[in-house]
C-alpha cells in the first residue's frame, strides 16, 4: 500500500497523497478520514472554507496536499467561495464536491469549472476512495 | 319582547362612535367605515363578528342577543366589540347603515323595521342565510390559503432538509461500512452507539416537520407560550434559510404567553424569521423579543438587512405583493400573518429602514383587560 505513488513523503513515511476535506460538520470529517486512511490516504480537517484557505496556505500544504474534497453549504467561507479560491490559487489540485443537496446546476456549473466528482451524501465508502483516486491520477498528470 | 323593543338604558352610552367625525387625519383619503350592528349572537353572529372586525372598511357598532351567554357575545369582548342589552339602543345608534339579523325569528323583522331609521338597511332571512353561506365559504378559503402557503414555503426548505438527513445518514454508512471489518470490540460498541444516536437526529427532522405541515385545526385556541414557539420555529426556519452567519440574539421575558391557535403562532413566526433571515443574506444580528406589562404583549422580530423603502412597507400585507422574483415568493406570506394576528385580537406593525434593517412588532391586548372593562358596567 505504502509503494511510491504520487512522489510526495510525509513525515519519513510514504502515503498514497495527502487529502483535505473540508465540512462542518464533525461526523462527516470523521468518517471521511476512517475510510481513507484506512486507504492509505493522509487526511488533513478543514471546519469551512475559511479554515481551508489557511489549511492549504500553511507549510508544506501548498506543495504537497494533493486533493481537496468540500462541501458546499457551510459557515463563514462557503463551498462556493472556497472552490473559487482553490481553483484561482491552487488550480493544480483537484477538487472533489461532497454534498447533502443534489443539485442537477450547481453541478453542472462546478464540473464546468474544473471540479472533479459531485458527490452526494451519503456516498460509499468504494465509490468515494475511487473518486479521490480518480483525483491523484489527474494530480500526476498535472506535475508531469 | 322586553329584549326586543323597551329602551332601557344600555351600554349604549359608551357606544365607539369616531371622537372627531369629519376630521380626516390621514393623508390618503379613506372611505368613511360602514357601520353595521349585528342583532343576533349564536353560531352566525359569532362568525360575522370574525370575518367583519377584519375589514377595515367595517365598523362593527355592537351586538345584542336576548341569551346573555351567547357565544357571540363573548367573542365581541375579546375583541372589544360593545354589547347591547336591548336591541332598541343598538338600532337606534347614530349614523347606523346596516342591521344584520341573525336571529332566524321572524318575530324580529317586524321590529326592526319598526325601529330602524329611513337611510339604513336590513338584511335578514334568506338575504341573511345566503350571506352565511359565503362567510363559511370564505372561512373555508381563508384556511386553505393559510394552508397552501405553508405547502409552498416547504419547498424551500428542501435544500436544509437533504443538508439535515444526509449528513447523519453518511454517518450511519461510513460507520456500518467500517463494522463489517472492524476487529476492536470497543470500537465497534462505540460505533454502534453514533449510528443510534445518528438515527435518532434524522428521525428528529421528520418529526418537526410533520408537525410543522399538518393541517391547523380551526378554533382550538390555548395559552401558548411565545418563547418556547419561537424557538420551535427558529428550528424550521434553519431549514428554508441559511442561519449558520447569522448572530441570533434571543431577548425573551419569561412566560411571555398569549391566547392563540399554537399551529398558526409557530407558521407566522417561521415566517417571519425567514424573511428576516432573507432580508439579510447570510450576515446580521437577528434578534427575537418578547414582553409583556400592563395587559399588553409584544413579539418583535429585528433584523440588520437591506431594510425596505416607505412604498414597499405601505403595501407587505396585500395579497400577492411580493419583491421576490418570481417563483421564490407567494406574495401571501405577511397577507396570512395580518390575517391570523387579527383572528387573535393583536395588531402587527413594521418599522425599516434601507440599509438598516427591519423591525415586526405583534402586539396583543390581554384579555383580561377586556374583562375587567366589561364587568365594570
Amino acid at each position: 500500500m505504502s509503494e511510491f505513488k504520487s512522489g510526495f513523503f510525509v513525515g519519513g513515511e510514504s502515503t498514497n497523497g495527502r487529502v483535505l476535506i473540508v465540512d462542518d460538520e464533525p461526523d462527516i470529517r470523521k468518517v471521511v478520514r476512517m475510510t481513507l486512511q484506512k486507504a492509505g490516504y493522509d487526511v488533513l480537517e478543514a471546519e469551512n472554507g475559511e479554515k481551508a484557505i489557511e489549511v492549504i496556505n500553511s507549510g508544506e500544504n501548498r506543495l504537497l496536499l494533493d486533493v481537496i474534497i468540500c462541501d458546499i453549504r457551510m459557515p463563514k467561507v462557503n463551498g462556493i467561495e472556497a472552490i473559487a479560491y482553490f481553483r484561482q490559487h491552487y488550480p493544480r489540485v483537484p477538487l472533489i464536491v461532497l454534498t447533502g443537496f443534489p443539485d442537477t446546476d450547481m453541478a453542472t456549473s462546478l464540473l464546468r469549472q474544473g471540479v472533479v466528482d459531485y458527490l452526494v451524501k451519503p456516498v460509499e465508502g468504494e465509490k468515494l476512495k475511487a473518486s479521490v483516486a480518480r483525483a491523484m491520477e489527474q494530480r500526476e498528470l498535472a506535475h508531469l | 319582547m322586553d329584549w326586543m323593543t323597551s329602551q332601557g338604558k344600555g351600554m349604549a352610552a359608551t357606544s365607539p362612535t369616531n371622537a372627531h367625525p369629519g376630521i380626516e387625519i390621514e393623508q390618503t383619503p379613506t372611505p368613511r367605515p360602514m357601520r353595521v350592528a349585528i342583532v343576533g349572537a349564536g353560531r352566525g353572529g359569532t362568525a360575522l363578528l370574525d370575518v367583519l372586525h377584519q375589514i377595515g372598511t367595517i365598523e362593527i357598532v355592537g351586538i345584542t342577543d336576548k341569551d346573555p351567554l351567547a357565544p357571540g357575545l363573548h367573542r365581541a369582548r375579546e375583541i372589544n366589540v360593545t354589547i347591547y342589552d336591548r336591541v332598541a339602543d343598538l338600532i337606534k345608534s347614530p349614523g347606523l347603515n346596516l342591521v344584520m339579523d341573525v336571529t332566524g325569528d321572524p318575530a324580529m323583522v317586524p321590529v326592526l323595521h319598526e325601529l330602524i331609521s329611513a337611510d339604513a338597511d336590513i338584511i335578514s332571512g334568506q338575504a341573511w342565510r345566503f350571506l352565511w353561506t359565503l362567510v363559511q365559504h370564505e372561512s373555508t378559503l381563508q384556511s386553505e390559503l393559510l394552508h397552501a402557503e405553508k405547502l409552498a414555503g416547504i419547498g424551500s426548505f428542501a435544500a436544509g432538509i437533504a443538508h439535515d438527513m444526509n449528513n447523519p445518514l453518511q454517518l450511519i454508512l461510513g460507520l456500518a461500512e467500517n463494522l463489517t471489518d472492524e476487529k476492536d470490540l470497543d470500537a465497534v460498541h462505540a460505533q454502534a452507539r453514533d449510528i443510534i444516536d445518528a438515527v435518532k437526529r434524522t428521525s428528529a427532522i421528520c418529526r418537526d416537520l410533520t408537525s410543522y405541515s399538518r393541517r391547523t385545526s380551526l378554533r382550538q385556541d390555548c395559552l401558548v407560550h411565545v418563547n418556547g414557539k419561537l424557538d420551535e420555529a427558529l428550528k424550521i426556519a434553519r431549514y428554508a434559510v441559511a442561519l449558520q452567519d447569522i448572530d441570533v440574539r434571543k431577548l425573551y421575558q419569561p412566560d411571555v404567553a398569549v391566547k392563540g391557535n399554537p399551529d398558526e403562532l409557530l407558521h407566522v413566526f417561521v415566517n417571519l424569521i425567514t424573511n428576516a433571515v432573507q432580508a439579510m443574506e447570510h450576515h446580521g444580528t437577528l434578534t427575537l423579543e418578547t414582553s409583556a406589562e400592563a395587559g399588553t404583549t409584544q413579539v418583535r422580530v429585528s433584523d440588520t438587512g437591506c431594510g425596505m423603502a416607505p412604498e414597499v412597507q405601505n403595501r407587505i400585507f396585500e395579497p400577492f405583493f411580493t419583491t421576490k422574483p418570481p417563483g421564490k415568493g407567494t406574495g401571501l406570506g405577511l397577507y396570512n400573518i395580518k390575517n391570523v394576528i387579527h383572528r387573535m385580537n393583536g395588531s402587527i406593525g413594521v418599522a425599516s429602514h434601507i440599509g438598516r434593517g427591519s423591525t415586526f412588532t405583534l402586539t396583543f391586548h390581554d384579555e383580561y383587560v377586556a374583562d375587567e372593562r366589561t364587568t365594570q358596567s
